[in-house]
């Protein structure tokens, strides 16, 4: 081909796109107008169904959250009156509802009942003429990538408003929800996301993945992430909230194995001892393969499963048990009897030891292990049976349990084997005034450690200071507990503070950690503080049952949040006069977290103070209390010694 | 390959006529009305100007957008701290830079009018103005946050109208002086820097103006809207024709110097002790007008005329600006119903 022909095919080819371009314009002109008439019609259709709601009276300030005392959106769900709405809009609890209807009549309404899994209101209103109720589309019809109009009707004018989008996803929020990104705010909270049809997807809310208040997912506003609950779904719970029944998550109670839980299968570790999968029949180690006959190959599956389903939802559970399949049928349950965890009543000898089995250290006066004759230099070897290999072994195979259930312990005492019955305790709150030593073997002074004595630790990108304490007897084959202990100043112009822990703490690492603002800790610190443990646990050999974090004050009150953040990671709170600021999370088998909290009791939080004593209690944490006097001040060196002491308890059984 | 390659005088006359056709594709396509959205987003854009002004501490921009409406550089703005200086900047979009006159303002509409010297240039003609009904897909110009400088053009957000509703028939709902219609849109078009932009059906065609950022305080959501040009033409006209002269502000309302109050009906509601106490009635007084007309202990004032009221702090408030000689009808709760009850302070009109 000579180079004039080449050029013209060229041009002909670039102009090919223009010409393209000018068809595709036209038709994309009608197809604009046909878009928007589109639009328009879906959302007439579902308008006479569209109410605006209205509230009198209530909090100004809920969760946080400022309300405004604006006019929010419902749907109608029934001709004779029934008309739901997202929980979101009676979080401030009103006192009195106004239904606005299509027409621009008000009428009174009542509160039936609320959903608290889906975050829905169900409202009733009395009329003379029928509602309009708009049609669902059905859940299995829809499509990733349709359009969905987000309506609501809250501005002046009574005329509804409307925001244009897609369906971005299905199965949002564990199946609760369809995600769009249409804009959904308080603007449209409580109306419907609708088709091009003017048919219902779902009932807008705000959620959110991890919280349940009722305001969780606020925060996403208007962002381009929407949720929306199928229609169809609400209209299954519709006959239960008619009642004036309240709905909550269902519980099964079962704790799986640890692992990713977007790859691992679901194998229960623990069914709560009372709990429904623990009536049911339910075993550790079984592995959950189905759940009303859906297959379940990850943790993550079970998941979206079960926090879909209300207390009171019987589901069909099928689990693989070594070669065999079990089917269970449980109900669900509002809610699970407060765990606590059991005690045998001794400690752990720390020698590392090829023999299976766990040597008692120490038993506690009065302990079961006590009452059944059980002495120092026993040997455990089976719990019901079962061999337990080690101290961990053992301590998860009582986790499992329940205080006051009796097991069958297998031990060797002086070389004889014996078998003792024991009914489990509670854990101990009063510290052991004296304690053999933890260890019989000295360590190799030859042997290889890392550094030693008292030094600075840098974590880049925080300017937080950071000094550690590693006893000189620190040896790698001997993991010691750790303390951080949090210091509410940015200077660490109390070098004395870490020198303080050290007479007491030789199967201690101590590290003394200063917020970045003087007197106060800041939410965004609790990536410091987690760095500072990752250095710490990669350099030195640390027991994770006896890593501990406390403070005092402001440092107290941020050790409580970074613990119940990361529960993996620590078994203890240790604080001085600091009261809980954050929810703490329900005791659970899987992570034993122990209290000591130090208080004077002539300070302006005791109040405080005393509410967190009695929830900690009320919730089944074991804590230790210390009173220190009337007034506030540092821990003395007996104090300090009795907190060492309670740390290095933290591996009891 | 280094420099260009000779060619034919055939293929140049061809290279040529294909230009020229491709050229004449382009103007029928701007003329007629199937312009693709980026023939349209870029014919538009040469319109709207980056104006610099005061501002520029305390979190205050000291930037905003404007339209060009006239050929010989007026530029529709809105009036706000920006254009409080004796140096206001505007910047076409083709980077060409001018000291701004302010011809005139009204702050009631918070309506601008700044006057650059220039010649021929793309603009906006307010008469040819369109009104946009509820799902009308509209584009967005402005200069959201600074984000353009010289000659970079502003930016373009696409989205639909939401709903045309008046601002703030309810007191307080929006911290603005402006009382009128507005576009709201489904974008989030009002940001930093924006206010002063236009609003465009998707032909290009002026809708309305972007206006300041504006929370509404009824249910603590930012809104995005824009102000129709409909509303402004007169007074854009006035200030252009030098006829304008500034209003004097208009207060919310009258308020009457003899107003209706609690005493003066005769009824007392419960301790006002929480920020939204509702406003039950907890006395009313024998022989008062609240006893004639029928209103009774434990009935829930919840509109005073049209106006919902939320709580007794509100319902003092409105009472205040109901003249004493007038009368006023109060809807109440009254266990599970509505009752409208009219109440009149003259002596002689009591109910039958």
């Amino acid at each position: 081909m000579n180079r004039r022909h080449g050029t013209v095919v060229l041009l002909l080819a670039a102009m090919l796109p223009l010409l393209w371009t000018l068809s595709v314009a036209v038709a994309d002109e009608t197809l604009a107008r046909r878009e928007q008439q589109a639009i328009r019609a879906a959302v007439e259709r579902v308008a006479p169904s569209v109410v605006r709601i209205e509230t009198v009276g209530g909090l100004e300030v809920a969760n946080q959250v400022l309300f405004g005392t604006g006019p929010t959106t419902g749907l109608v769900l029934s001709s004779d009156g029934y008309i739901i709405s997202s929980a979101f809009n009676f979080a401030a609890r009103p006192t009195s509802v106004l239904v606005g209807l299509p027409d621009g009549s008000r009428v009174p309404a009542r509160i039936v009942a609320t959903d608290f899994n889906r975050m829905l209101t169900l409202l009733k209103i009395e009329i003379d003429q029928p509602l309009v109720v708009p049609e669902a589309v059905p859940t299995d019809e829809m499509r990733v990538g349709q359009w969905a109009i987000a309506v609501g009707r809250t501005f002046d004018g009574g005329q509804p408003n409307l925001s244009v989008g897609v369906l971005s996803a299905k199965q949002r929020i564990w199946g609760k929800a369809v995600q769009t990104d249409a804009k959904v705010s308080p603007a449209n909270y409580g109306g419907p996301l609708i088709d091009i049809r003017g048919q219902v997807l779902g009932l807008l809310v705000p959620l959110s993945p991890s919280a349940s208040e009722a305001v969780a997912g606020v925060e996403w506003y208007d962002s381009g992430i929407g949720f929306a609950i199928p229609l169809a779904d609400v209209m299954k719970i519709l006959p239960r909230l008619e009642k004036g029944q309240n709905l909550v998550r269902g519980l099964l109670g079962i704790n799986l194995k640890p692992g990713n839980q977007f790859a691992d299968p679901p194998v229960v570790a623990i069914a709560r001892a009372g709990s429904p999968a623990y009536r049911a029949g339910i075993l550790p180690g079984d592995r959950i393969v189905s759940v009303d006959g859906h297959a379940i190959g990850r943790m993550t599956d079970l998941l979206s499963e079960l926090k879909r389903r209300y207390a009171g939802d019987q589901i069909e559970l099928a689990v693989r048990r070594g070669e065999e399949q079990h089917a269970f049928t449980v109900e669900l349950v509002a809610k699970l009897k407060v765990y606590e965890h059991p005690f045998l009543g001794v400690l752990p000898l720390r020698d590392a030891s090829d023999e299976p089995g766990t040597v008692v250290r120490f038993v506690y006066p009065e302990s079961p292990a006590a009452k059944a004759g059980i002495e120092p230099g026993d040997r455990l070897l089976a719990l019901n049976g079962e061999a337990a290999a080690d101290r961990d072994g053992l301590q998860r195979r009582i986790d499992a349990l329940d205080v006051g259930q009796r097991v069958l312990l297998d031990l060797s005492h002086d070389g004889q084997p014996r078998q003792v019955s024991i009914v489990l305790g509670s854990l101990p709150l009063d510290v052991p005034a004296e304690l053999p030593p933890a260890r019989t073997k000295v360590a190799e002074p030859s042997e290889a450690r890392p550094r030693v004595g008292t030094f600075a630790l840098q974590i880049p990108e925080f300017e937080n200071k950071c000094r550690v304490y590693v006893p000189e007897s620190f040896r790698r084959s001997q993991p010691r507990g750790l303390l951080l202990w949090l210091c509410a100043s940015a200077d660490v112009k109390d070098q004395k503070t870490i020198e303080r822990w050290q007479p007491w703490s030789d199967g201690l690492i101590v590290a003394t950690l200063y917020s970045a603002n003087a007197g106060r800790w800041l939410r965004t610190e609790a990536a410091f503080v987690e760095k500072v443990a990752d250095a710490i646990q990669v350099d030195y050999a640390i027991d994770p049952t006896r890593v501990v974090i406390g403070g005092r004050g402001a440092g107290g009150e941020m050790a409580y949040a970074v613990a119940f953040a990361n529960r993996q990671r620590y078994r203890g709170v240790a604080v001085n006069t600091a009261p809980l600021r954050v929810p703490a999370p329900q005791n659970e088998p899987p992570y034993r977290l122990a209290f000591y909290l130090a208080t004077a009791t002539k300070v302006p939080l005791v109040g405080q103070i005393e509410v967190t004593i009695r929830q900690l209690r009320s919730m089944k944490f074991p804590l230790t209390l210390r009173r220190m006097g009337e007034k506030a001040r540092a821990m003395n060196d007996n104090e300090r010694a009795e907190l060492v002491r309670w740390i290095d308890t933290l591996d009891r059984i | 390959m280094t420099g260009p390659a000779p060619r034919s005088t055939a293929v140049r006359r061809v290279v040529a006529a294909g230009l020229l056709l491709a050229a004449g594709l382009v103007v029928c396509s701007a003329s007629s009305a199937a312009e693709s959205s980026a023939e349209v987003i870029a014919r538009t854009q040469p319109k709207l100007v980056k104006i610099y002004g005061a501002g520029g501490f305390r979190r205050l921009e000291a930037y905003q957008s404007g339209m060009l409406i006239s050929p010989e550089g007026h530029v529709l703005t809105v009036w706000s701290y920006v254009l409080d200086t004796d140096r206001i900047t505007v910047t076409l979009d083709d980077g060409r830079r001018f000291r701004a006159e302010l011809l005139g303002a009204d702050p009631q509409l918070e309506v601008a009018v700044l006057k650059i010297d220039a010649e021929d240039l793309a603009c906006f003609d307010l008469s040819e103005a369109v009104e946009a009904p509820p799902a009308t897909p509209v584009l967005a110009f402005s200069n959201l946050f600074g984000i353009a400088s010289g000659a970079e053009p502003v930016s373009a957000l696409h989205g639909y109208v939401s709903v045309k509703t008046r601002l703030a028939a309810r007191r307080g709902a929006f911290e603005t002086p402006y009382r009128g219609e507005v576009y709201v849109v489904d974008a989030m078009t009002n940001n930093p820097g924006a206010a002063g932009g236009a609003l465009t059906d998707d032909k290009g065609r002026l809708v309305g103006m972007l206006g300041k950022e504006l929370r509404n305080s009824l249910n603590n959501t930012w809104l995005n809207y824009a102000v129709p040009i409909s509303k402004m033409e007169s007074v854009v006209e006035e200030i252009r024709s030098g006829q304008f002269v500034s209003r004097p502000q208009r207060a919310e309302g009258p308020k009457p110097d003899n107003a209706l109050d609690l005493a003066t009906l005769g009824l007392r509601l419960v301790p006002d002790v929480l920020p939204r106490t509702p406003p039950f009635v907890d006395v009313v007084r024998q022989g008062s007008p609240a006893q004639r007309a029928g209103l009774r202990v434990d009935d829930l004032v919840l509109f005073v005329g049209e106006r919902l009221v939320q709580s007794c702090r509100d319902l003092v408030a409105e009472l205040a600006l109901v003249p004493r000689d007038q009368g006023v009808k109060l809807t109440v709760m009254r266990g599970e119903r509505l009752v409208e009850i009219r109440l009149s302070t003259d002596a002689g009109g009591s109910d039958q």
